[in-house]
């Protein structure tokens, strides 16, 4: 949750080309590369980062969620600084991971059959039900989400539907801080995805590939170093 | 010459629910007079200078004008009582306790806009308010008064009083257009402006209850008696909702102009156990501070203004040495957010964003960098937003650290 520490003392904008673009992140004005990133921007012209770094720009954690104003313009975006190219002039400011004041707390084990789905999605839920339809997570979802839309679905009882829309979503929480209700669409996303995988046939690729690493056919040999004993197989997760 | 609540809050209009008692302590006079001559309403308002009351300071006449000049059939007069910011606590004493002089004031307006519609648009959170405007209004709709602005207007007049969201939002003009059509209150970028397109997508006006309760007695007295009331190029009176850390908290009407000094000292009995006066949040917490070499500022729109402040709804929140300006400022940042509508990301990430930095900062936890991030955000929000919530919550993080940079040095 800290923001980012010191510089070091060699680190700054000499790493960058000469012939880069000028942003200012965070109050800091960096030089970048002109094809790079924000995060590729903030990498190499801040301190080390961190905070809002995860996968390190593969677009799949929502750690470096950021809000961006473009020169000249007046609207301010939320965007993944990782997917966001960096333009001369742009201003951005990274968010903090939004904690909200309440959890939701299940257990999937416990969701086994259909016909109870939508009487426990509303008990785990339950502001679900009362989206003010403000729009407000669909304009801060960077993966573009039509979040009020996946939300009305889960409502609505539609999971196959609610758990497709939700598909792309990487947890980065916006769509969560945006809500004024409090609804946290992007957890509700990913319980319906939990779900609608619980009570769906598993692909039968996915279950051999599983049987295989059960079978430990998956696994790697490390070969025993220097005055250590064997090291134990390690396993790839599925 | 006592200046103390010499019109609004003066103890004789201060009659609730009670028509024949206002029209008995010289009520409805101002109403005889824009009847007689319904073109003059707006041209002495424009000499009496009256301004906008819920914030803005902008000349009524010419909210008035535009309303009036609008193309279109049945206008609406709205009286925006929605009042719900930290610090504010005048239009819900108007509401409950001269109800009359409001109502007067909005069939002032509708006579001078040729409105068919006059709405009464208060907090629920102030139920006896409510309550008593239903009341008034009753009385309003009983009494001949009602059939000669029908015959004055050429058209029937419509008076409702309705209950808002009870939610900061709604108290925004264009917000609460959306909530007398029926929607939730969604601010909407302006243009069209309410004159243009508002309820209904009728020319609108939407006026605070300080400012409509000010009419009736503008059209009684003159505009030359009302200017005559403030002090200085001010003009008028204005209501002071004065709290923190002073002796006697509360509302006090004033000569438009007093000086602040006066107010907190002579008025508010001075400083709470007698700490030193540290500044003020001036206008309400979507607003600036003003400091101790400010103490002589005159209250009024102009002279606060010269000052890099504004005088926003007249609250005035005393805040004593001791105190943490961050810790104040965090606190309302807080309620931005939790207020804040949901339709702009930037708005609610943003309010969040200040809050966490400022809390960070406050709570000594802060680094040189967050600091640089919480004069980024100042400049970056800005502008982002409909409406003007997120620039209000960015106008108080940087007047503070405009004003109390030592505070923040610490993290520098």
């Amino acid at each position: 949750m800290d923001a980012h520490t010191p510089p070091p003392p060699e680190a700054g904008p000499a790493a960058a080309p000469a012939a880069g673009i000028t942003l200012v992140i965070d109050g800091v004005e960096i030089t970048a590369a002109p094809e790079a990133s924000i995060l590729q921007a903030a990498a190499h012209g801040t301190a080390a980062l961190t905070a809002n770094i995860g996968c390190m720009g593969q677009g799949v954690c929502g750690s470096c969620r950021c809000m961006v104003r473009r020169q000249g313009e007046r609207q301010v975006e939320t965007r993944l600084a990782c997917e966001t190219r960096a333009e001369a002039g742009m201003e951005v400011s990274f968010i903090d991971y939004f904690i909200p004041e309440h959890r939701h707390v299940y257990d999937i084990a416990e969701v086994t059959e259909s016909w109870g789905l939508l009487d426990q999605l509303n008990a785990i839920f339950p502001e679900a039900a009362h989206c003010r339809h403000c729009g407000g997570c669909d304009r801060a979802c960077p993966k573009g989400i039509a979040v009020q839309q996946g939300v009305a679905l889960c409502v609505a009882g539609d999971f196959d539907a609610a758990a497709r829309g939700f598909d792309e979503c990487v947890m980065c929480n916006l769509c969560t801080l945006a809500c004024p209700e409090h609804i946290r669409p992007n957890n509700l996303g990913l319980f319906v995805r939990r779900a609608t995988a619980a009570l769906t046939l598993r692909p039968i690729d996915l279950v051999r590939r599983l049987r295989e690493i059960e079978q430990g056919a998956m696994a790697v040999e490390i070969p025993p170093e220097a005055g250590a004993g064997a090291a134990p197989a390690v396993e790839h997760d599925a | 010459m006592d200046t103390l609540n010499q019109v609004l809050l003066y103890p004789a209009f201060q009659l609730g629910a009670d028509l024949e008692g206002w029209l008995a302590a010289g009520g409805g006079q101002g109403l005889i007079a824009a009847l007689a001559e319904p073109a003059a309403i707006i041209p002495t308002l424009r000499e009496a200078d009256l301004r906008g009351m819920g914030g803005a300071g902008f000349p009524t006449w010419r909210k008035w004008q535009a309303a009036a000049e609008a193309p279109g059939a049945g206008k609406f007069v709205v009286c925006n009582g929605n009042e719900d910011e930290p610090g504010t606590f005048k239009d819900r004493h108007l509401l409950r306790w001269t109800p009359h002089a409001v109502v007067e004031g909005g069939l002032i307006a509708a006579l001078a806009t040729g409105a068919a519609h006059l709405v009464l648009y208060i907090n629920p959170h102030q139920a006896a308010a409510v309550a008593e405007m239903r009341r008034a209004v009753a009385q309003w709709q009983a009494s001949p008064w009602l059939a000669r602005m029908e015959r004055a207007l050429g058209h029937p007049l419509d008076i409702a009083v309705v209950e808002t969201s009870g939610r900061y939002i709604g108290g925004e003009e264009t917000a609460v257009i959306s909530w007398l059509d029926g929607h939730f209150p969604f601010p909407r970028r302006k243009p069209p402006f309410p004159a243009q397109s508002g309820v209904g997508r009728a020319p609108t006006l939407i006026n605070n209850t300080e400012t409509l309760a000010h009419v009736p007695h503008i059209l009684r007295h003159g505009a030359a008696w009302y200017r005559a009331l403030g002090i200085g190029a001010a003009a008028g009176t204005k209501l002071y909702s004065l709290s923190g850390d002073v002796m006697r908290p509360g509302l006090y009407e004033l000569p438009m102009g007093t000086s602040l000094q006066e107010l907190i000292f002579v008025h508010g009995g001075g400083m709470l156990e007698g700490r030193d006066f540290k500044a003020v949040f001036t206008g309400g917490p979507s607003n600036t501070l003003l400091t101790k070499r400010d103490l002589d500022v005159a209250l009024d729109f102009d002279s606060v203004r010269a000052r890099r402040s504004r005088l926003g709804t007249g609250a005035m929140i005393v805040i004593s040495e001791g105190t943490s300006i961050i810790r104040k400022v965090a606190e309302y940042i807080a309620f931005f957010a939790a207020g804040s509508c949901g339709q702009c990301p930037s708005c609610k990430a943003g309010t969040f964003q200040l809050a966490r930095l400022l809390d960070r900062i406050d709570g000594g936890r802060g680094t040189a960098e967050d600091l640089q991030a919480l004069e980024s955000l100042c400049r970056i929000l800005p502008g982002s937003g409909r409406c003007g919530l997120i620039d209000g919550a960015v106008t108080v993080v940087e007047s503070s650290l405009h004003t109390f940079p030592d505070e923040y040095a610490a993290t520098r």
